[in-house]
């Protein structure tokens, strides 16, 4: 079994990799120190096992996870936290193991994983985008939006954004001049974002109310909000509603 | 909770002092012969027991008139009605049971006209000597409550302490500490028991500091360095720190625990959000009559605007605001890249400020 380890802290990757040499069949594959290595590493190395981190600078493991989405290879969680453990679940974790680790649960969390990975493919629930958009921590709206572009990995914090647009299978994020494309539907984004905030003006459309310059009466039962920046965009009859339902 | 029915050997002792009040009275019927001893003893001791029980309930009325403004002329007016009923019932007793005896047991020279009076006084005396009895017993029972309370306040406040110190140390801290020894125990032990040393440092200096109000800037800082070293070894050389501090300011008092949760949030909110980390320094001199500290670290110019006004840097103000009022100010600066807290206090040596901690 070849295992990545992921944690932003030098001396727990150390731990583990000493645990972990205790046992044959296992293999290191890679280290990684923070959430765009692991993307980076899980992706490039083949690896059947990672052992991830929750709480780590810019990308959390959970982040890391949904980049991953369909292509993470099966997960072991290692945190001091144990308040998220529900969620690491729902996106299908093997396990959740508390810091400091000890080392007969983490034994027994490598059985587990050689057990999944020894079942047939299909009896193995691959995690998809959605799973893993709503498998988020709780008590807060998205704070930032994590973003996969080829090899690189952007992370936007949700107060730069303007607006969001939905195109065929994908959103179209506007951060100032920089355009990011997610595979995710908006319907799905919405409820993850602060809606004090962020108000669905069109059935294609998101705005950062904050972004409102001014909005005037386009047709019958049509607007259009024209945005600080001078851009504007099409606001429906609901979407009218809805968002002076918020600035009210 | 009746003091005197509510437990068997109370009861046995105030019915056994009635049973003494009975066997006085029938020796003065004896002695001053109205009556022989036998007889009068079978007459007087079941009056007293019964004057006992009769008593008994007296002690609502010790109990309801002690908790309220009473006036006296009412206290007294009730407790001489109460006695007068009380009286009336026993007399009316009494003088039942000494038909019944002198049925049973004629002696012969019991004169009921010459023992009546007797009986009335001996009533008075009986009364009056229950009341003083539930008087003293009710005092004795606030004084056992007050020492209670005491007891009961010193706990509150030192349970304050360990809630107030909770909130200050985050058992995430713990936990990730001790897994950064159990890292170490396998590949440098004596880091280890480096490591071991700082957390039992910090620990109990943490709670010798909670219960003092104000501490010497310099045992704060002690404290800061010891948890910054303890941080050093989880985070390496993501975590930089600096100490700036004048030699002056070093004996000025400061409300304990102020600066450390502080410098905690630096950490937790600054520094763990950066890939390549970042630096925390603290500084603090002397102007002129103010003590002007800063915490400062260096933070992820994509955190939410919302953030550095959490629980920690509210406990902060709150602490200031009761300790010195207006003469006392925090502000908080947030720039992209770094984040800073700025305490002015009224600079006092610790001494001084020991003896006059509010004011």
């Amino acid at each position: 079994m070849r295992i990545l380890i992921v944690d932003d802290e030098p001396l727990a990757r150390s731990y583990l990799r000493e645990q972990l040499a205790a046992s044959d069949d296992l293999e290191i594959a890679g280290e990684a120190g923070n959430g765009f290595d692991a993307v980076k590493m899980a992706e490039e190395l083949p690896c059947d096992l990672m052992l991830l981190d929750v709480q780590m600078p810019k990308l959390s493991g959970f982040e890391v996870m949904e980049l991953l989405g369909a292509r993470a290879p099966a997960v072991i969680f290692v945190t001091a936290h144990d308040e998220f453990a529900v969620h690491a679940f729902q996106i299908h974790a093997v396990d959740y193991l508390l810091k400091p680790v000890e080392p007969s649960r983490l034994q027994q969390a490598l059985r587990r994983a050689r057990e999944r990975l020894g079942a047939p493919a299909a009896e193995r629930a691959a995690l998809s985008a959605e799973v893993a958009v709503a498998a988020r921590p709780p008590g807060q709206w998205l704070q930032r939006i994590a973003i996969r572009e080829g090899a690189l990995v952007h992370v936007v914090a949700t107060h730069t954004v303007d607006y969001i647009e939905a195109q065929d299978d994908y959103l179209v994020i506007a951060a100032g001049p920089r355009r990011y494309r997610k595979q995710l539907t908006l319907a799905q984004l919405e409820k993850q974002l602060d809606p004090a905030r962020f108000v669905r003006i069109h059935r294609s459309f998101m705005l950062n109310v904050e972004r409102i310059a001014r909005i005037e009466p386009y047709a019958k039962d049509s607007w259009q909000v024209f945005l600080s920046d001078g851009s504007h965009l099409p606001m429906s009859r609901n979407g009218y509603q809805r968002l002076r339902a918020v600035l009210d | 909770m009746h003091p005197i029915i509510g437990n068997r050997w109370r009861l046995a002792g105030y019915l056994l002092l009635w049973v003494t009040f009975g066997a006085l009275l029938a020796g003065v019927l004896a002695v001053s012969g109205q009556a022989p001893l036998r007889w009068a003893g079978l007459f007087a001791v079941p009056l007293a027991v019964l004057m006992g029980l009769q008593c008994l309930p007296c002690w609502y009325l010790v109990r309801g008139m002690a908790s309220a403004q009473i006036p006296v002329w009412r206290l007294f007016g009730t407790w001489i009605a109460a006695s007068f009923v009380l009286l009336c019932i026993w007399v009316a007793i009494a003088s039942g049971w000494l038909r019944v005896l002198k049925a049973l047991d004629p002696a012969p020279n019991v004169d009921s006209a010459m023992l009546m009076p007797l009986l009335v006084f001996a009533g008075c005396v009986g009364i009056l000597l229950a009341i003083l009895g539930l008087y003293t017993a009710a005092a004795f029972e606030r004084s056992r409550d007050a020492e209670r309370r005491a007891l009961e306040l010193r706990a509150l406040a030192r349970e304050a302490e360990m809630s107030f110190l909770r909130r200050q140390l985050d058992p995430h801290f713990l936990f990730n500490s001790l897994n950064s020894v159990a890292a170490l125990i396998g590949t440098d032990a004596a880091a280890a028991r480096r490591m071991c040393l700082l957390l039992a440092d910090f620990f109990r200096n943490s709670l010798k500091f909670s219960a003092q109000q104000v501490i010497a800037l310099r045992d704060e800082l002690a404290l800061i360095e010891t948890f910054l070293a303890i941080e050093q070894v989880r985070f390496g050389e993501r975590l930089r720190r600096r100490l700036d501090v004048s030699e002056d300011a070093l004996p000025m008092g400061i409300p304990a625990l102020l600066l450390q949760p502080l410098v905690e949030n630096a950490v937790h909110h600054g520094i763990a959000h950066l890939v390549a980390g970042g630096e925390i320094c603290v500084s603090a001199r002397l102007r002129g009559a103010l003590l002007d500290i800063a915490v400062e670290n260096s933070c992820d110019p994509d955190r939410p605007p919302s953030r550095g006004t959490g629980v920690g840097l509210g406990n902060v103000r709150g602490r200031v605001a009761s300790m010195y009022g207006t003469r006392a100010s925090i502000d908080t600066e947030s720039s992209p890249e770094k984040f800073r807290v700025l305490l002015a206090l009224p600079a006092t040596p610790v001494e001084v400020s020991r003896a006059h901690p509010d004011r």
